[in-house]
């Protein structure tokens, strides 16, 4: 089928996949059993992961990495939390009091402090280096542990995102640019019944294509407009509405764009989609941090702290990684710019939180000085985060994905997983 | 340039080998021995140096006099190769008889196919019917020509290229100009520039920041079009290196940036040499494996052209697309741009278009190879290779599933139309719309340099064109629609929807079934937009055949 033109194609062409997966729909279980997994062992197990996207980069000093009392650490004070001996900045008092569910690593040692660089490093673990475009961690686990055959996408950005590089469209990220809203172009004013005609004529109209030579293109274009219109007459499309959430959800999730967009998280998670991603804008404070620091942080330690309560009420949490970060760090001397002052890009030391599926809470892994300066204790690695995100989703690290042009490349490329959060 | 000619002359160099410092050229010339080289070579670096090499301008004048005395230019009179030759030469390849190729494509579907692949839109329901009404037996050579005369045609494959150029392109939006870039090369193209003369502007670009009193960061000189090249690679000389080899020379040699390629011949040496062209001052290479040691790496090109050391950084530039472009021995170059129209014209290239490793992965080798000599020959004509190519029989076969080596160029594979035809083809129907246009554009957007075998469409673009509320709204009240409406003739309204989406005239089955849709519905209205709608969603609206 596929053509070995180059001799370093890959085994299994993203085509073929496709072919495969259709194959799949129709085989159903019986290719699950193929590939050594039962249909309900994989729905047993379906990980989850819900990545809090900080953009613009938040600062380590005011929420997970405080230094009360020293010169860098600033007006922000430190508060206790549910574990003794450790604390966070005062934004978060929620978040403080799940501080047993959620790990934190205060070491993260980045390499980039452009935003689109940083953003890239810590969406894909790898740095934004020629014309090779990786995919995002999202797409990864969409690629890995998403269902080829299911109704809804198996990765949802609520924002904009990094896309999927070079593993195609198939696993590149849904991007619902407002909680709440449908994706683009799921619904039709067309009676259900005409619709039907349609597809029918339409059926007939390329299978004259198929048998005057485009039968490739034919056969891709009917399973996509097959999956097309099962998402259209999904029922989990509810998911990405909310509709019919509760007020009291609603107000609990907090009723700004990042709340509501944690709802939809939820929802979408527990509809089957493996991840969901969801963005807040906000964190490049390189002045005034400390007059916007507290309503960004409010937004976040309610939103955050509600999807883990929630996650744990519906018996998900376990299953569910909640990942929340930024693109790197921020200066830890603080800046005179006016109006007030604020911190700079900055990704010596940065601070990162992981809780949920695979993830040991009421954990802090490495140390910066007091000044915040440096790593002093424990540094992590980009690559190290990404084995532990692997090794939390149950997805091989050491497995190797294939570029457009063959090349096989690990999913992640050297690192240790952070074993001290790891459950 | 007469300063120019008097350096060039005065060392006794063909123009190629003016870059090359005068120790190169002994091998040539023995008498040269007599010299001593480090003098002679600093005096070289010197002249060199004081060149004006600093404007886009300058760089042209200079690379022009390099150009005029290319050695392949002498050659070129005395050697014919034609659309027939061709045909010949690939038929005498695949060794097949005439029944194992696919048949010739009637009128309709070379009309199409050709206009998609010049001007980049689908043809009017007029000049479909006048084209196949016409009896003249040159019309296809007739309209090929005529074609690559329109302005349009500069245009499309602009903006192919600037797409090449920019996909998945790192460099700070503020600091690029993706338009800029596109309008200077479609006038490029459309004054038949040569392929040589775009590509030296390009690689030999060095854009810098501007700095003055009224003091703008991003502006890097964006606006001059051919800039943007070297900007679209952030300015990043490993960055400018890589990409140059990927677009102009078609090998992949990135992965050398930290590794020597196990199947390639390219080492990471001399991925760090090609590097050092682009280096605004010293570069060093960083020992893969103790990271705190650095080589500081002397410039030389691929083919193992060194330049005299010392060099400013404008004129180094000017060196790499010199050794890029005029020496005879790197048929990389001209067969890169060979095989990138060829893979576009016909569905597959002769070889990846941007990641070739070893030599013997191209496909009908001798083929590629004697057509790239002929571009060379022919100055780079880009229009030279165009009618070549659609004249010839490859071109003008049928579709055909290609499966496997052996069926290659015995059809034409059907392939997936770029985001920016895709948009052309529904303004066509619903008039201009900036916001589906750019939506369409968005949604079918293509990695151009990945072969189309390996492309793949998205639900996202099935959702698009099913249920898009704009395009729905208005393709029920497009003038399309008004005209069919008001036709009293169900035959003559199925041809005219036909005509007008898919620019060819029924099939009869298809004529049967659509007028069976017709005469069976309750609402001929809606029963027209119906049809409209699936020809708009057939896997042939958005394919090239």
């Amino acid at each position: 089928m596929h053509l070995n033109l180059h001799g370093r194609t890959k085994p299994v062409s993203r085509r073929g996949f496709l072919q495969l997966s259709s194959a799949a729909g129709l085989m159903g279980s019986n290719f699950l059993s193929q590939i050594g997994v039962s249909a309900e062992q994989l729905k047993k197990e379906q990980r989850a992961c819900i990545l809090v996207w900080l953009a613009g980069a938040p600062s380590q000093m005011d929420t997970f990495d405080p230094k009360p009392g020293t010169p860098n650490g600033g007006a922000t004070k430190s508060i206790k939390t549910a574990v003794p001996g450790i604390e966070i900045a005062e934004f978060f008092p929620k978040v403080a009091q799940m501080m047993n569910d959620v790990s934190i690593i205060r070491s993260m040692a980045g390499k980039e402090a452009a935003h689109e660089r940083g953003t890239y490093h810590l969406h894909t673990g790898r740095r934004l280096t020629g014309t090779l475009k990786f995919p995002s961690f999202g797409s990864v686990v969409a690629n890995e542990i998403g269902d080829p055959d299911f109704d809804l996408p198996n990765f949802v950005s609520i924002g904009k995102t990094v896309s999927s590089g070079f593993l195609g469209v198939r696993v590149a990220p849904f991007v619902v640019n407002r909680p709440g809203e449908l994706p683009a172009n799921v619904s039709t004013v067309i009676a259900q019944e005409r619709q039907r005609k349609r597809l029918a004529l339409l059926k007939s109209q390329d299978s004259d294509f198929e048998k005057a030579g485009a039968a490739e293109l034919v056969k891709e274009h009917e399973l996509l407009y097959r999956r097309a219109t099962r998402l259209m007459a999904s029922p989990g499309l509810k998911a990405f509405q909310l509709e019919t959430a509760s007020e009291s959800d609603k107000l609990a999730y907090g009723k700004t764009p990042l709340g509501q967009g944690l709802l939809v998280a939820r929802q979408l998670v527990e509809a089957g989609v493996p991840f969901v991603e969801v963005r807040r804008g906000g964190w490049d404070m390189h002045s005034n941090l400390w007059r916007n620091m507290p309503r960004a942080a409010a937004d976040v330690d309610n939103g955050l702290s509600q999807l883990m309560t929630d996650l744990k009420q519906r018996g998900m949490f376990e299953k569910t990684l909640v990942i929340c970060m930024g693109e790197f760090g921020r200066t830890p001397k603080i800046n005179a710019r006016p109006p007030a002052p604020g911190r700079d890009h900055w990704a010596r030391n940065f601070a990162t939180l992981l809780a949920g599926s695979g993830i040991k809470g009421g954990q802090v892994v490495g140390k910066t000085d007091v000044n915040g300066q440096e790593i002093i204790d424990r540094p992590v690695e980009v690559e190290d985060l990404f084995q532990t995100l692997c090794k939390s989703m149950g997805v091989n690290a050491d497995k190797e994905l294939y570029s457009t042009s063959g090349r096989p490349l690990r999913i992640v490329d050297g690192g240790e997983p952070v074993s001290e959060i790891l459950a | 340039m007469q300063r120019l000619l008097q350096i060039g002359l005065c060392c006794c160099f063909a123009g190629f080998s003016i870059l090359v410092p005068p120790t190169c050229a002994q091998k040539s010339k023995p008498k040269a021995a007599e010299v001593k080289p480090n003098k002679k070579q600093k005096e070289f670096a010197k002249a060199l140096n004081k060149l004006p090499l600093k404007t886009p301008e300058d760089k042209k004048k200079m690379l022009e006099y390099i150009r005029y005395t290319m050695p392949t230019r002498v050659l070129a009179k005395k050697i014919q190769f034609s659309s027939l030759d061709l045909d010949k030469s690939l038929k005498h390849q695949i060794g097949l008889t005439d029944s194992g190729f696919a048949k010739r494509i009637d009128d309709e579907a070379f009309l199409r196919r050709a206009c998609l692949d010049t001007i980049g839109s689908v043809p009017d329901a007029e000049v479909v019917e006048k084209f196949v009404a016409s009896t003249d037996p040159r019309k296809r050579r007739k309209l090929i020509d005529e074609l690559l005369e329109m302005d349009e045609f500069g245009r499309n494959w602009a903006r192919y290229w600037t797409s090449v150029i920019f996909y998945e392109s790192s460099a700070n939006k503020n600091r690029v100009n993706r338009q800029a870039l596109e309008d200077w090369l479609s006038e490029q193209f459309q004054q038949n520039q040569r392929w040589d003369r775009i590509t030296a502007e390009l690689v030999s670009a060095m854009p810098k920041y501007k700095k003055g009193k009224k003091e703008d960061k991003n502006d890097w000189g964006q606006k001059h079009g051919p800039n943007n090249f070297v900007l679209s690679c952030d300015n990043k000389p490993g960055e400018i290196a890589a990409k140059t080899a990927r677009l102009f020379m078609g090998i992949s040699i990135q992965c050398a940036e930290c590794h020597d390629h196990p199947f390639d011949q390219w080492k990471r040496e001399q991925f760090h040499e090609l590097t050092a062209f682009f280096s605004p001052g010293s570069y060093y290479m960083t020992d893969s494996a103790d990271p705190t040691e650095k080589t500081k790496m002397q410039a030389k090109f691929l083919l193992g052209e060194k330049p005299v050391e010392n060099l400013k950084a404008d004129v180094r530039r000017v060196a790499v697309a010199a050794y890029l472009i005029y020496n005879p021995s790197n048929y990389w170059f001209a067969r890169a741009y060979v095989n990138r129209v060829w893979s576009q014209l016909l569905g597959d290239g002769f070889y990846a278009v941007d990641s070739l490793g070893p030599d013997a992965e191209v496909i009908h080798k001798t083929l590629v190879n004697r057509i790239a000599s002929m571009f060379r020959y022919r100055d780079f004509d880009t229009k030279w290779l165009f009618r070549l190519v659609m004249n010839s029989e490859a071109y003008q076969r049928d579709i055909r599933t290609i499966d496997s080596q052996s069926d290659l160029f015995t059809a034409v594979r059907p392939t997936r139309l770029r985001g920016d035809h895709v948009a052309t083809a529904v303004e066509k129907l619903v008039g201009p719309d900036a916001n589906l246009s750019s939506a369409v554009k968005t949604t079918f957007d293509l990695n151009p340099s990945v072969a189309q075998r390996n492309l793949e469409g998205s639900i996202q673009q099935a959702l698009l064109l099913m249920n898009n509320k704009s395009l729905q709204s208005k393709l029920i009240s497009s003038e399309l629609k008004k005209r069919v409406v008001a036709m009293k003739s169900d035959n003559d309204a199925v041809a005219a929807i036909y005509l007008g989406t898919l620019a060819r005239k029924p099939q009869s089955q298809e004529m049967t079934r659509s007028l069976a849709y017709l005469r069976e519905s309750d609402n001929r209205n809606e029963a027209i937009d119906d049809l409209i709608w699936v020809l708009v969603n057939s896997t042939e609206f958005i394919t090239k055949r």
